[in-house]
């Protein structure tokens, strides 16, 4: 009795502490008027209890958060565990179990100042030296994932200045670095449970780790000491529990949400958006999420004729370019559901550049002319796709043929990750029907995938231009919003012009509920894990 | 059975256990060499492309999972601890193998043997009944069934028994998974419509086979006479016919689930039904050699195990076999 | 030399101056060819599994006769479409057309069913003979082997060969090679463990025996006087095997694992249709009536040639 008593005064505290925090910096306040413009929440008042049963595309791979991917969209675990800040249903970035911070004026310094009260599902409090023991743990490749150790590689050190005050000092100067303490990758856990992360994490999200059956079943139950609270001061979240179940069939997803097996869904098929939503909109809440990145071609510019050193590389590339038609994608493969970028943000993202120039039109007739001038007609051309995701190889299935249609030589072929990797490390391939849908923060997509000494550029595309390296870095330190949009927009430019990267659509992911649940509100981009939204916020209206 | 019969059958039986040692030494050398063999970097899987071109972390890892070894002490290294039980730790997910495994061999067992079960449910009184009632429509509508059921693909009617039955006609959950110790109940809900499919193509084959072996019996010398010896119809049939012609319904019945032990790949796929055969399928394609490995050793033996015992079952049934 | 031409000269004349093996055998082939047509028409699964085969074997000749579009060209204008005088069986979901995919299809995986088929029989054979006719260590190492690759459960040795084969450069038929080997290879210990089980039989008989006390060689013996005898039971197993065979390329298409597209293939579009399969179940029927359709062949035919040629059911 006496710890739930606490455990409600603490709430409201840290209610308190939230609102306070929240007047302080403009992203933040967009997050106090989402929540209050949330549907169902502010009205009816959400009721405690009920298991969200939540059917997933995919199942985990691993436990441990530093070395596994909890990727933040399709994993159920993903409610076991959060960053040092939050992401809010616009996927800005908002005050969480670090209430404040501050950043220096040469931005190679940040301070967080750590919310108190605050616990791992152990009971440990979450202060400034776990915080410090994640983030070196993360550093440590023997203890972590390359993708996630990535997100701090610009870490020079970590001090501790008191129990609730973290200093981060970074090798060079970020605007940034907050991005890399939100949940995915960066998520913490207690320090004393490292050896049991593989079996039975010990997180510190809204919802506490149970049982983990591979390809069958996730387990989790409410955690009771959770910090934050909605707006009434109630605590979240309302769920006692939530189940996952991974079931890969699209089919047969979407299918037991239909017959009342699973309350929730993501991933629906292309081909059952259309039909579902008119059929069944009395029934079921659909969510449509444009995904933060886009599918796009990498052409393989590394060596043969496609080579960034190549003296006709470029006219090369612009001849695949031109061959690509996006409207026979968009229709055939995302049954019309899908939207041509020029970036890589779409009209949905904040990050949305107007000014793109350079993109090559569809023109079949323009390759031609382009191969026949370069005496090229017929140059061969593998196109690759991984087989996991339909949309992927469906659009490279079409890419092949289009390529055929402009005079190329192409082949066609789907493989699963290592066999593509393999190929990326021989420059075993032609163009690549791959999509990214790295975070909000465009510099975890530019400084990874365009950015010429960026390990992943240099695996896949080999895409070098002085140019565009420099806008990036540039970007990279620059504090004001509008100013780097305006440098990525000349970063887009120079990438269409050079065509290692070929954008061709922002891809949407649709989820659906039943009708009961309410007050679950993704984030834009599919986060569910966020502040005054999605799981936390979820409720069942019985 | 006289006691020399007895003897015999025990040599045989001995000989036959001994046969299975060389068996499983090759199918393990047979699986450690396909997978050592399958294309892409097991480090990169695990770690990442960017960390695997550190040869530090590559070290590190290749230490931690003994894969720096040549590849033949690697075999004798996992051959020696498979022997004790210990298939070492999933790359993947690092928890033992022991845990992942065994996790799902009940599942495809329960499938499998429910699936088969049913199928013997359905396919001997209809067998039966097609072969006392040759060239009746009750025969050509169990031969027509039963074609069916061996020419349509089992995905292609799994998916077509999601649509009808679930969605359609809402009779019975689509997909999932319920342990029997937690629930029975729902456990067998849940379970019907998988069973139905793995049932209905093994279904087909007992069938065919059943009515044939009936058709054989019912020719033989002893039921004339036993007829012309006044005895009912009814009880030549079901007492002396049935029972010799189920010999080789058995047998068959005994390796098709040794079959679909690992068979049923597809079937759990799409009813997302958390079996062996999945998890060794998806960790071909992760390359969780461990997994892998164990996943099908373990199933080996058990084909192994459970063909023996069909064989041993064969010829209690059936004295006339010799013990050659 | 001289000696050597003599020496097979005089082996020659010994052995067509004995007639004892040589007529068994040839009267024994000739009862089966002659009887065959007979008993096939008396047969009414096997005349009616025969008439399917043959239709299905004629449309894949003719396949590139009758075809009325390229089956890889995609158009999305015209996806999804129904059934129409333009398009006989309708578009898939990239508007290609279902009809010629159907039968381009067909020629593809008849093809490969037959070839692997035959692998099967080609390597089982040989095998299954030597072993029961050699018998000691040869038999008992080479049945282990057999028995080693029975215990593979279910699908998963094809999984990991084709997995195996995938970084492999292989375009258009040499994809279907990689299949065609692990199928073959699949049905090779089964026909490996029948020619043995017959080759122990028939080893005992008087005609085998008689060849040996002719001086006939071992190899000479196992191949032209027991083979010929094991060829019913075989032709058998491989018709029916011929149906279990494109059933294997359907489901491994569903895992992925098929030839991978444009290329048409019954399992690869049957599969690919699924998602459509409840909106426009017509993309689906096609490609699985056709399974369907050479499968049930293969089994009828398989099935009537069983009773034609196993003389306890015959003689019913």
């Amino acid at each position: 009795m006496s710890e739930k008593k606490i455990s409600n005064t603490f709430g409201k505290q840290s209610r308190r502490e939230f609102l306070a925090s929240t007047t302080a910096g403009v992203a933040a306040a967009a997050s106090a008027a989402a929540m209050a413009s949330m549907p169902g929440t502010a009205l009816a008042a959400p009721k405690r209890g009920g298991t969200l049963r939540f059917a997933t595309r995919v199942d985990g791979r691993g436990l441990d958060p530093h070395r596994n991917i909890i990727y933040y969209v399709s994993n159920p675990l993903a409610a076991t565990t959060q960053g040092l800040l939050d992401l809010n249903t616009k996927m800005e970035i908002v005050p969480g179990i670090g209430s404040e911070w501050t950043i220096s004026d040469d931005l190679m310094t940040y301070t967080f100042k750590i919310r108190e009260g605050v616990e791992f599902h152990n009971g440990r409090t979450v202060d400034a030296e776990a915080v410090k023991w994640n983030y070196e743990r993360i550093m440590d490749p023997k203890t972590s994932h390359a993708f996630t150790r990535s997100s701090l590689k610009e870490v020079d050190t970590i001090t501790v200045l008191d129990k609730y005050t973290l200093r981060i000092r970074l090798k060079g100067p970020s605007a940034v670095f907050l991005a890399n303490v939100v949940y995915y990758p960066c998520n913490l856990i207690a320090p004393d449970s490292a050896d049991q992360a593989d079996t039975h994490p010990i997180g510190c999200g809204p919802f506490k780790f149970v049982s983990w059956k591979r390809y069958a079943k996730t387990e989790m139950v409410r955690f009771e000491n959770y910090f934050e609270t909605d707006s009434l001061g109630n605590q979240l979240p309302y769920l006692d529990a939530i189940e996952g179940y991974p079931k890969k069939e699209d089919k047969v997803r979407l299918t037991a949400l239909r017959t009342g097996e699973v309350d929730l869904i993501e991933n629906m098929a292309y081909s059952d958006v259309g039909a579902f939503k008119k059929n069944n909109s009395d029934k079921y809440n659909t969510w449509d999420i444009p995904q933060v990145g886009c599918a796009y071609l990498a052409v393989q510019s590394k060596i043969g004729p496609f080579a960034m050193d190549h003296p006709n590389g470029k006219l090369m590339r612009q001849a695949l370019a031109h061959a690509i038609d996006r409207e026979a994608i968009h229709q055939a493969v995302f049954n019309g559901l899908s939207e041509s970028v020029a970036g890589f943000y779409s009209t949905s993202s904040p990050w949305h550049m107007p000014g793109i120039k350079n993109v090559k039109e569809y023109d079949p007739e323009k390759s031609k002319f382009i191969l026949r001038k370069l005496n090229a007609m017929g140059t061969p051309i593998a196109v690759v796709a991984r087989d996991t995701y339909e949309y992927m190889h469906n659009s490279g299935e079409l890419v092949h043929s289009m390529l055929l249609d402009a005079g190329f030589k192409a082949t066609n072929g789907k493989f699963d990750n290592p066999v593509l990797r393999q190929k990326y490390k021989k420059s075993d391939y032609g163009i690549d029907s791959t999509a990214n849908s790295y975070r909000f923060e465009p510099d975890g997509w530019y400084s990874r995938n365009v950015l010429s000494t960026a390990p992943s550029t240099k695996l896949r595309t080999g895409y070098k231009n002085e140019r565009a390296d420099k806008l990036i870095i540039e970007a990279r330190a620059t504090r004001d919003f509008q100013k780097r949009l305006e440098l990525y927009t000349e970063v887009e430019s120079e990438v269409n012009e050079d065509c290692a990267l070929i954008y061709t659509h922002a891809v949407p992911l649709t989820s659906a509920g039943t009708k009961n649940l309410k007050g679950y509100q993704p984030a834009f981009a599919g986060p569910f894990n966020i502040a005054g939204g999605g799981i936390r916020t979820a409720y069942f209206d019985k | 059975m006289c006691l020399g019969g007895a003897y015999n059958m025990l040599i045989y039986t001995i000989n036959r256990i001994l046969q299975i040692i060389p068996v499983i030494f090759i199918l393990s050398v047979l699986v450690f060499g396909f997978v050592h063999a399958l294309p892409g970097d097991v480090i990169d899987t695990m770690a990442g492309v960017e960390a695997g071109e550190d040869p530090e972390v590559r070290a590190a890892l290749e230490e931690e999972f003994g894969l720096n070894k040549p590849i033949y002490v690697q075999y004798f290294i996992w051959i020696g601890k498979a022997m004790q039980g210990d298939f070492g730790n999933s790359l993947v997910t690092r928890r033992p193998v022991n845990t992942e495994l065994i996790e799902r061999i009940p599942a495809t067992m329960y499938l499998a043997l429910v699936g088969i079960t049913l199928s013997v449910l359905i396919a001997v009184p209809l067998g039966t009944l097609a072969a006392v009632r040759r060239n009746s429509p009750t025969d050509y509508a169990a031969q027509v069934t039963s074609l069916a059921g061996i020419s349509i693909p089992e995905f292609w009617f799994a998916i077509l028994c999601i649509l009808l039955f679930s969605l359609h006609l809402a009779w019975l959950p689509s997909s999932g998974y319920v342990e029997f110790f937690d629930d029975p109940g729902k456990s067998i809900w849940y379970l019907i419509l998988p069973a139905l499919a793995v049932g209905f193509r093994q279904a087909a084959f007992t069938t065919r086979l059943t009515r044939s072996s009936m058709l054989d019996e019912i020719s033989k010398e002893y039921v004339d006479t036993a007829r012309s010896l006044g005895l009912p119809e009814r009880k030549v049939i079901y007492k002396y016919t049935l029972r010799n012609a189920l010999i080789p319904t058995i047998t068959i019945s005994g390796l098709q689930l040794a079959n679909l032990l690992g068979g049923t790949v597809v079937l759990e796929s799409i009813f997302a039904w958390p079996g062996i055969g999945q998890a060794i399928f998806q960790s071909i394609q992760l390359r969780d050699f461990p997994v892998i490995q164990a996943g099908v050793l373990v199933l080996g033996v058990m084909v192994v195990v459970i063909n023996l015992l069909v064989d041993l079952l064969y010829r209690v049934l059936n004295p006339r076999v010799g013990m050659g | 030399m001289i000696d050597q031409q003599l020496q097979s000269r005089q082996r020659v004349d010994t052995v067509s101056a004995d007639d004892t093996a040589l007529t068994i055998r040839i009267r024994r082939i000739r009862t089966v060819s002659k009887n065959a047509l007979d008993e096939l028409l008396k047969s009414r699964t096997a005349t009616m599994g025969a008439i399917m085969i043959i239709l299905l074997l004629a449309v894949c000749f003719l396949t590139p006769v009758v075809a009325t579009h390229n089956p890889t060209k995609p158009n999305y204008r015209e996806r999804l479409a129904p059934v129409s005088a333009e398009h006989y069986f309708g578009t898939d979901k990239f508007g290609r057309d279902i009809y010629s995919r159907v039968l381009y299809g067909g020629q593809r995986t008849v093809f490969v069913a037959i070839a692997a088929v035959a692998l099967g029989l080609a390597l089982g054979i040989p095998l299954g003979v030597f072993s029961g006719y050699f018998g000691g260590r040869f038999d008992a190492v080479s049945m282990r082997f057999v028995d080693g690759f029975i215990a593979f459960p279910g699908l998963l040795l094809y999984l990991l060969i084709i997995t195996l084969a995938r970084e492999w450069k292989l375009e258009g038929i040499w994809n279907d090679l990689i299949l065609i080997f692990a199928l073959g290879l699949n049905t090779m210990p089964e026909i490996a463990r029948m020619t043995r089980g017959t080759t122990l039989i028939e080893v005992r008989r008087e005609y085998v025996e008689a060849a040996h006390v002719v001086g006939e060689g071992s190899l000479f013996i196992a191949m032209r006087e027991i083979l010929p005898n094991c060829v019913s039971p075989l032709i058998v197993n491989a018709t029916v095997r011929l149906g279990y065979v494109i059933l294997i390329i359907a489901a491994l298409s569903f895992l992925g694992l098929g030839t991978p597209p444009p290329t048409p293939d019954w399992g690869g579009d049957l599969s690919a249709a699924r998602d459509h399969m409840e909106s426009h179940p017509m993309i689906a029927i096609f490609p699985g009536l056709a399974i369907c359709y050479s499968v049930l062949a293969f089994n009828l035919f398989g099935d009537g040639l069983r009773d034609i040629l196993d003389p306890r059911i015959a003689e019913r």
